[in-house]
């Protein structure tokens, strides 16, 4: 049992040297973000599940090869991205995000009128078709960097390719994602 | 960050995500090499076990204590000291899949209890046991949950500004839990695994009991408009 709380780079520490229990406060600490990651990548919740928990497994397998100081997250998210997009090759498809069919109020929100919720749903559904219809590697940059909200780096990272390439990307993505959204108004 | 950057940080909070798995028991199982078990008869010990590690690692220099237990149908409520951190965003939604009602009555394997002011709209399943509706009631957005009680299905921690109240909804127990801070929800699914989910509840809840069932109402409502809206859920 741990008596008081360790920061991250204590419990890598605990963890290189086979402390499991190290290992599940950090996997019980991303597994959110990791679940959303995979989820957004390969489309499957059953594939995205099996993704992370591979991940986490192969992770712990791989903590001697991680560079000591390092942010962990990015690292992890890197794993976990692999292993998602190599379950969407295997299935060579992927289905198509949703979105909620009611959110929550937020405290302080005013109740829209109908007219104004159904806009408002409407062009939510429009934008997120338009972001489907997108490339893989412009989707999936979006995804990252918009929906889960990671940082550059992170995106970088999870996606295995260049900082540079993910500004590039994701200004490629915008402007397609502009042109159609003028063109079907 | 430009206007249609901000409409989809917006849109990625509104998608409906599935609901996010505990992976954590399955990935020290395969690092440890055991074979997997079934949950159930060491379900509670590792509950407890999580909550008292949670609140260690809360608390810098100090244990927190589990101050009591209220058990309801399915239900039970733990009053913590502290409550474990919640170490990532949780989606608020992650509802379940929206089904129309015979369908999602066909998942669940019970007859559903609704207010009239649900009307026709979608039900959501979450792994076949948590069936939840969302519907408007004096101008909020509430949502109602049930589930067929069996003992610790459900989980839920509460710290100590959280008041846990014993109240009567048609003459069965229930619990109206007013007070705020994210709770923490443990519950088995249907194939009786364990499962574990930190949330943000907006609002207050109202737990009761209705026959086999445990029913759940999520929303910012006062404690008799809650009430009134149980008596009507048929």
């Amino acid at each position: 049992m741990v008596d008081r709380p360790l920061d991250e780079t204590g419990l890598v520490e605990l963890a290189r040297r086979g402390d499991l229990r190290a290992w599940e406060t950090i996997v019980r600490a991303h597994q959110g973000i990791a679940f959303r990651t995979a989820y957004l990548l390969c489309g499957s919740s059953a594939d995205a599940e099996e993704a992370v928990q591979d991940a986490f497994v192969k992770a712990y397998r791989a903590l001697g090869r991680f560079r000591r100081g390092a942010p962990l997250r990015p690292w992890l998210l890197r794993i976990v991205a692999n292993e998602a997009k190599n379950r969407r090759r295997a299935a060579g498809r992927r289905e198509a995000l949703a979105l909620r069919v009611a959110a929550y109020d937020r405290p302080g929100d005013a109740v829209p009128s109908p007219e104004a919720a159904l806009l408002r749903g409407e062009a939510r559904a429009r934008l997120l078709a338009a972001v489907e219809r997108l490339p893989d590697e412009h989707r999936d940059a979006i995804a990252c960097r918009y929906f889960l909200e990671l940082s550059e780096e992170e995106t970088a990272a999870a996606l295995g390719i260049r900082r540079g390439t993910v500004k590039s990307r994701l200004s490629r993505a915008l402007e397609r994602l502009r042109a159609e959204l003028e063109e079907k108004p | 960050m430009s206007e249609l950057e901000q409409r989809l940080v917006a849109l990625g909070r509104e998608l409906d995500l599935p609901f996010e798995p505990e992976v954590a028991p399955a990935v020290l199982e395969r690092l440890e090499g055991r074979r997997p078990f079934p949950w159930r008869p060491v379900v509670l010990a590792f509950a407890v076990a999580v909550i008292a590690m949670g609140t260690a690692l809360s608390v810098p220099e100090a244990r927190s204590a589990i101050l009591r237990f209220f058990h309801l149908g399915g239900a039970s409520v733990v009053r913590v000291e502290t409550l474990p951190p919640a170490v990532e965003r949780s989606q608020a939604g992650g509802l379940g899949e929206p089904l129309p009602r015979a369908e999602a009555e066909r998942r669940v394997g019970f007859r559903l209890l609704l207010p009239p002011s649900a009307g026709d709209a979608p039900v959501h399943v979450l792994r076949g046991s948590l069936a939840s509706v969302v519907v408007r009631s004096e101008g909020r957005t509430v949502v109602l949950s049930e589930f067929r009680s069996r003992p610790e299905a459900l989980r839920k921690l509460v710290g100590p500004e959280t008041t846990v109240e014993p109240v009567q909804v048609d003459e069965q127990p229930g619990l109206w839990i007013a007070g705020g801070g994210p709770h923490v929800l443990t519950y088995f699914d249907r194939d009786s695994r364990y499962r574990e989910q930190p949330i943000l509840v907006h609002g207050d809840v109202l737990l009761w009991v209705r026959g086999t069932l445990t029913l759940r109402l999520e929303g910012r409502l006062t404690k008799a408009q809650a009430l009134e809206l149980a008596r009507q859920v048929r």
